[in-house]
């Protein structure tokens, strides 16, 4: 006996179809609809010289989305939203932040804006204002009593150079004089005023004024036979952008210097390994540390599996690829994701007050506290460890996490008398 | 200012010269003959230094093979442009001008596509250096640019001096129309002057990439400078190209070690004002270009 039930090969792709888009909607975990979308906005420089502390950033939040998407995104109130990125490059300026904020919020509709900061902060300032919007930068120096919608959860540069210096002076009590350049900059000055602050309570003697170059300058010769000519034994190169580190270093390695190197960041270090030499290098003194280093995985470090996050990162851009702040719009990613889940909301001011609730908060590197209000006028500021990290053999490495608060109590009138006399304070900034 | 700072200061302005005269001269050249201001230079500059990128950083070929290549590679560029955008316009100087601007656009675009944003790592092909008294150092990264730069500016000297077609440019040059009677062909001279000129800013790119970590904007700062030599030295000018490109280099070279180098920036700009208002022609410029 035959069945009469016969299916054509028609039915049976339309079906099959149909039951692949019912078990492709109904998977729990990775599904999302249309409205369960949480939109943040990046809001940093992806081309030009700045580009190197916006675009790996950018890169590193895709691996925190698609990490956190998989495992089936943030929790808000009784919802799941899946996290979505969308850029916007300022290209370092103003009047592009401004254009940006305003599309980002207005036409986009994100709920959250993380910028660089810096000098075009400036621009979207207003627009925060406005449409109230709570923006993180990664430059405390943008904080002021105004800008009560704006956070530094991250890193808050300049301060956390002091830890590379107070680490060296402990090491290395040898080193008695130091030479500073930096680029003429809202980036270069404040993290001058820390360095010489740094300096004179480590007891190192800074020769010379700290000089300040135009940031279209190409050829670093002249600057750095200018510095060397004062025969210092610690070079400082401040926070210079990476191209003018790397052709510095290598003026440095040419004009024969043999000393000691500090910089705030040493981005993309193993090309001046290359350029320069293994020995040269050695000692090499900065602040970002790659994350694969074995020392991120301590209790006190927030940041999730750091090591499998650099794996990942080098699998998808290259070791290469990797920056100072390949994680750190990632970790602010943490704190606000964090803050939302207990506000249950995304809704800008309440996302800020659960993020500042009791005045503490889990910045990357450990606990840490909401401060500033006596450097910057506002407490928005999240400080706590930060790692002094050391070129050896060619590789990056955490030396010690050393404690921001524990210097500034010892040695905050420094900082203030030297963000003062370069007008860096808070109420002298235009 | 100690002696072995003056002697490293000789040493820094005497390359920054050399590469500047290199631009510098391309540039009045493309100018003289052609009477258009090549706004594209310095991503001409840019080109060659990616050429160097592109054949020896990233596929290791031998650093002067990739120099040679970016020389002839970023000449053919100049035929290129003067056939696609500058014979087109020739008798508009103002279309010519914005034509560049554009080129300028295109040649970072494609840079940009092709390389990315940030500055690319280039090796010294060398980290041999000559040392002299008490520490002054000269590279022979830099010395090679310094030896190009002479060997090829007496070279194109003796050219324009000595042969044929180095007559014929000198005097298109001075009087188109004219050379033109005399049978000279302008289109020849055009493309002459336009190979020579966008080869010796591809060669000055070439040689120094492994100095300035190139990236698609580079060429911006170094074109500025080179308007001012021009103006200054007197647009049409090989020899006060040259000259000011000597004095140039130094005076921003010192002024940038001894006080800084915004301050250089602004003597710059004081010098290229001042011999506008003195000497509007420049300091070698013929009164009226032909």
């Amino acid at each position: 006996m035959t069945s009469k039930f016969t299916i054509s090969r028609r039915d049976f792709l339309s079906t099959t179809a149909a039951a692949t888009v019912m078990a492709g909607v109904s998977m729990p975990k990775i599904a999302f609809g249309a409205d369960d979308v949480v939109k943040i906005g990046f809001l940093a420089p992806l081309t030009g010289e700045v580009a190197a502390w916006g675009k790996p950033g950018l890169d590193g939040c895709q691996i925190w989305a698609d990490w956190v998407n998989a495992d089936g995104g943030v929790k808000i109130g009784d919802k799941a939203y899946k996290v979505e990125f969308v850029p916007y490059d300022d290209e370092y300026d103003p009047s592009k932040a401004r254009t940006g904020a305003v599309k980002l919020i207005k036409e986009v509709g994100v709920k959250f804006v993380m910028m660089l900061g810096g000098d075009p902060w400036p621009g979207a300032a207003p627009i925060a204002e406005k449409e109230q919007m709570l923006f993180s930068t990664l430059l405390p120096s943008d904080l002021s009593p105004e800008t009560t919608l704006l956070v530094a959860p991250c890193e808050v540069h300049p301060i956390y150079n002091v830890t590379g210096v107070e680490w060296l002076a402990e090491k290395k009590p040898e080193l008695k004089t130091a030479v500073i350049c930096a680029q003429d900059d809202s980036l270069g000055k404040p993290s001058v005023a820390t360095y010489l602050a740094a300096f004179e309570a480590a007891g190192i003697e800074v020769l010379g004024k700290p000089i300040f170059f135009d940031p279209a300058t190409t050829d670093f010769a002249p600057i750095m036979s200018k510095m060397l000519a004062l025969k210092p034994d610690i070079v400082c190169l401040d926070t210079c952008y990476a191209d003018y580190v790397h052709p510095l270093v290598e003026q440095a390695f040419q004009q024969g210097f043999k000393g000691q190197m500090i910089s705030c960041t040493a981005d993309f270090y193993q090309k001046m390994v290359e350029k320069t030499s293994k020995e040269f290098m050695e000692g090499f003194v900065f602040q970002f540390p790659d994350f694969d280093d074995p020392a991120l995985n301590a209790e006190h470090v927030n940041f999730r599996k750091p090591n499998d996050f650099y794996a990942e990162f080098v699998k998808r851009f290259g070791a290469g690829e990797w920056s100072a702040v390949s994680w750190e719009y990632a970790s602010i990613m943490d704190l606000w994701a964090d803050a939302a889940g207990r506000a249950g909301t995304t809704e800008p001011v309440k996302v800020l007050e659960a993020m500042q609730v009791g005045g503490t908060g889990k910045q990357a590197f450990g606990e840490a506290d909401w401060w500033g209000k006596e450097l910057f006028g506002i407490d928005n500021a999240l400080v706590g460890l930060w790692p002094v990290v050391k070129i050896t053999d060619g590789k990056a490495r955490i030396q010690e996490f050393k404690s921001i608060p524990a210097w500034w109590d010892k040695h905050k009138d420094l900082l203030i008398k030297h963000m003062t006399a370069l007008d860096q304070m808070y109420f002298q900034r235009g | 200012m100690t002696p072995e700072l003056f002697f490293q200061t000789v040493i820094n302005a005497t390359y920054a010269a050399s590469y500047m005269a290199l631009i510098a001269v391309g540039f009045v050249l493309i100018f003289g003959v052609m009477g258009v201001v090549n706004f594209a230079h310095g991503e001409l500059y840019m080109a060659g230094a990616y050429t160097v990128v592109a054949l020896y950083a990233d596929q290791g070929f031998p650093f002067f093979l990739a120099v040679a290549a970016g020389l002839v590679f970023v000449g053919v560029l100049g035929l290129l442009m003067e056939f696609a955008l500058f014979r087109p316009l020739r008798d508009n100087p103002l279309g010519g001008l914005i034509a560049s601007i554009g080129f300028l656009l295109i040649l970072q675009t494609i840079a940009v596509l092709g390389f990315g944003v940030r500055m690319e790592n280039v090796p010294p092909s060398t980290q041999d250096k000559i040392v002299f008294l008490n520490g002054v150092v000269l590279t022979y990264q830099r010395l090679y640019v310094i030896v190009a730069a002479i060997g090829l500016l007496t070279a194109l000297w003796l050219f324009l001096r000595k042969s044929k077609f180095g007559w014929a440019l000198r005097a298109c040059a001075q009087d188109r129309e004219a050379a033109a009677l005399q049978g000279m062909s302008i289109n020849n001279t055009a493309r002459l002057a336009m190979f020579i000129g966008a080869a010796l800013a591809g060669v000055a790119g070439a040689l120094t990439a492994p100095l300035v970590s190139p990236t698609p904007f580079m060429g911006h700062p170094v074109v500025v400078a080179a308007f001012i030599i021009i103006i200054v030295g007197g647009l049409g000018s090989l020899e006060g190209a040259v000259l000011v490109s000597i004095l140039y280099a130094f005076v921003h070279t010192f002024v940038t070690t001894l006080y800084d180098g915004t301050l250089a920036n602004i003597v710059g700009l004081l010098l290229m004002l001042a011999v506008l208002i003195v000497k509007p022609t420049g300091l070698f410029g013929a009164k009226e270009r032909a």
